[in-house]
């Protein structure tokens, strides 16, 4: 057994940060609410950068729990990236109207570590744990406004649908670990492979369950009831963690656990998948329409984006998985730009109608634009990120058979152009009786400057960070999967010990 | 001997009723036990199928001493976030907290 304790160094530096920042809001209360964001954001910049020294490491595992490859560095740098964003975008929300600011930005950091073990996990005792530690301190955070009856509400609703979800992922692993006799990815596909005999049933049950315990975490149709609920009703910077590090972690467990286990039994799981990924990017579409509040609006853009996702993974190819991962690259970048928009519009007014956005272009010109280019890449429009990504995954898509679903994700961007338009023409046409300009500290400018740049290099110039994902997702697919497992041999105690 | 399956339909009984219970409470905190009662049925499956599959390994077990703490922690958040809800509003009925809808 390996037990190379430095191959989990950023994730003991993000416990530690974590620590570390509870600490400094318990006993400088006072002041700790103003520097906790920045000292959080700077030590995640620090983490990520250590973090990237393990790029081409591997793929060794610890303890036959968790791999450490190009996959899991991918994801440690975009989780790490993600909540190092929203602690900045957070700063003068929590300052204004949240108290207890060193457990908020304490829990940020803790549930970075659980979305990375859920991309990292190699066995389902540690993917369950990490999925409990992920939504256990996204449960409070999104509770966390104490006294807004809204916050409590979403708190207990995504409380109670996550537990129930989450026992039945629980009861699709015990059904899984019977069948095949063992909780490791590679011992479970190869179980699969020698055939299940009479474990059929309890095998195709198991795969149901779990699809729906992952399905609520990536909030797809038809178990996405929590999440407009949720995301309304959440302070707004947890929201946009939510549908950016919520549902990226929820995407990476689901590829490496269906590459890595499930692969063998293909056909019995791709049109669950594939019904699934329809059902939620139609049902999402069509729902956003008739919102009039814009993080409800946001909330079903997302579940239809889930729908786009879920298909990547339903035409599971290397191509297609690494176009996914490209695709939730892109997705993440822009969402957070919306959401820092939405953020910063929110401090300065106290609003979140659609309507409240109405003349917005004049009383701050540039929340508008980048609203509308965040707005834009979401739709898919040339130019910009989504374009690229989502041509990308469609051809993959398309290119495995699944035309039908190809064809059915570019009406349902059709659709989606409609509704953002809506909002777009709501800052551009609007006339406002409100002429004040809003304010916008500096600080939050410059969040905003990064991710529309990140937003503009994705559409134009994706080859780089597609190298990058296509080396990531290398690590989990079959021709080296497969050779995994066979190095690894049956049992996860006779891996090779690495030569660090 | 109890064969394999008494346990697993035991399981799979215990499953149901919670899944029940879930679909058909309206408090908060029957919703609440009627996970446990899930997650439960889960640990009996785990031990079961360890102890019958493979006795020599006992991931199994393990597995079922994780579900136990998991579920002790998530009962302990859980309750705090529905008292919150109870402070606030004096009720813990799912149906009569829906400020947020469509």
């Amino acid at each position: 057994m390996n037990l190379d304790y430095s191959l989990l160094i950023p994730e003991y530096l993000l416990a530690a940060l974590a620590a570390v920042v509870i600490a400094l809001g318990l006993y400088d209360t006072r002041r700790a609410r103003t520097y906790l964001p920045y000292v959080s954001a700077g030590g995640l910049a620090a983490i990520l950068v250590v973090s990237l020294f393990y790029i081409n490491k591997g793929p060794l595992d610890f303890a036959g729990l968790v791999q450490i490859d190009n996959y899991t560095t991918f994801f440690r740098v975009l989780f790490i990236g993600i909540t190092a964003v929203v602690c900045l975008a957070s700063a003068h929300f929590v300052r204004d109207r949240l108290r207890h600011a060193g457990e908020y930005y304490g829990l940020l950091i803790l549930s970075t570590i659980g979305a990375i073990y859920m991309a990292a996990g190699r066995e389902l005792i540690t993917a369950y744990i990490a999925m409990e530690l992920l939504s256990f301190s996204l449960y409070v955070l999104v509770s966390f406004a104490k006294m807004d009856a809204k916050s409590n509400e979403g708190g207990m609703k995504y409380m109670l649908l996550g537990a129930f979800s989450s026992a039945l992922f629980l009861y699709g692993l015990s059904l899984i670990y019977g069948v095949a006799g063992s909780t490791s990815y590679a011992d479970i596909n190869a179980a699969l492979s020698n055939g299940v005999g009479d474990f059929g049933i309890a095998m195709l049950m198991g795969l149901v369950l779990i699809i729906a315990g992952i399905g609520f975490k990536v909030s797809a149709v038809p178990f996405h009831m929590w999440a407009p609920d949720a995301y309304e009703g959440a302070p707004l910077p947890i929201t946009a963690y939510l549908s950016a590090a919520s549902k990226a972690a929820g995407v990476a467990l689901l590829l490496r656990l269906f590459t890595e286990a499930f692969l063998p039994v293909l056909s019995d799981w791709r049109w669950m998948i594939a019904a699934l990924a329809a059902a939620s990017m139609t049902l999402g579409n069509l729902v956003a329409i008739q919102q009039h509040n814009i993080k409800r609006l946001l909330a079903y853009s997302s579940i239809g984006q889930a729908g786009f996702m879920l298909m990547g993974i339903a035409a599971l190819s290397e191509m297609a998985a690494s176009t996914l991962v490209l695709h939730l690259t892109g997705y993440v970048i822009t969402n957070l730009a919306a959401f820092v928009v939405v953020i910063a519009f929110y401090n300065a007014s106290g609003k979140d109608e659609i309507a409240d956005y109405r003349g917005l272009a004049e009383r701050a010109p540039f929340l508008a634009l980048s609203l509308t280019v965040a707005l834009f890449s979401l739709a898919g429009m040339p130019l910009f990120a989504g374009f690229a990504t989502k041509f990308l995954l469609f051809q993959a898509v398309a290119k495995e058979g699944l035309l039908w679903l190809a064809a059915l994700a570019v009406v349902n961007s059709l659709i989606s152009l409609y509704y953002y338009l809506l909002v777009i023409k709501q800052m551009y046409v609007g006339e406002t009786e409100e002429k004040v300009r809003l304010r916008v500290p500096a600080g939050v400018n410059a969040v905003i400057v990064a991710l529309v740049i990140g937003v503009f290099v994705v559409g134009l110039y994706p080859q780089p960070l597609f190298k990058a994902t296509d080396n990531a997702v290398h690590a989990v697919f079959p021709t080296t999967a497969a050779k995994q497992a066979h190095d690894t041999g049956s049992s996860p105690s006779e891996s090779p010990l690495p030569g660090r | 001997m109890i064969r394999l399956e008494s346990f697993l339909v035991l399981s799979a009984i215990l499953f149901s009723l919670g899944v029940y219970g879930v679909l058909a409470r309206r408090h908060a905190v029957l919703i609440l036990m009627s996970v446990e009662l899930m997650l439960n049925a889960a640990s009996i499956n785990m031990v079961a199928f360890a102890a019958y599959t493979s006795p020599e390994r006992f991931t199994g077990i393990i597995f079922a001493i994780f579900i136990i703490t998991v579920a002790a922690a998530e009962v302990g958040l859980a309750l705090a976030i529905v008292l919150r809800i109870f402070r606030n509003r004096t009720t813990a009925n799912v149906d009569e907290v829906h400020q947020l809808k469509w």
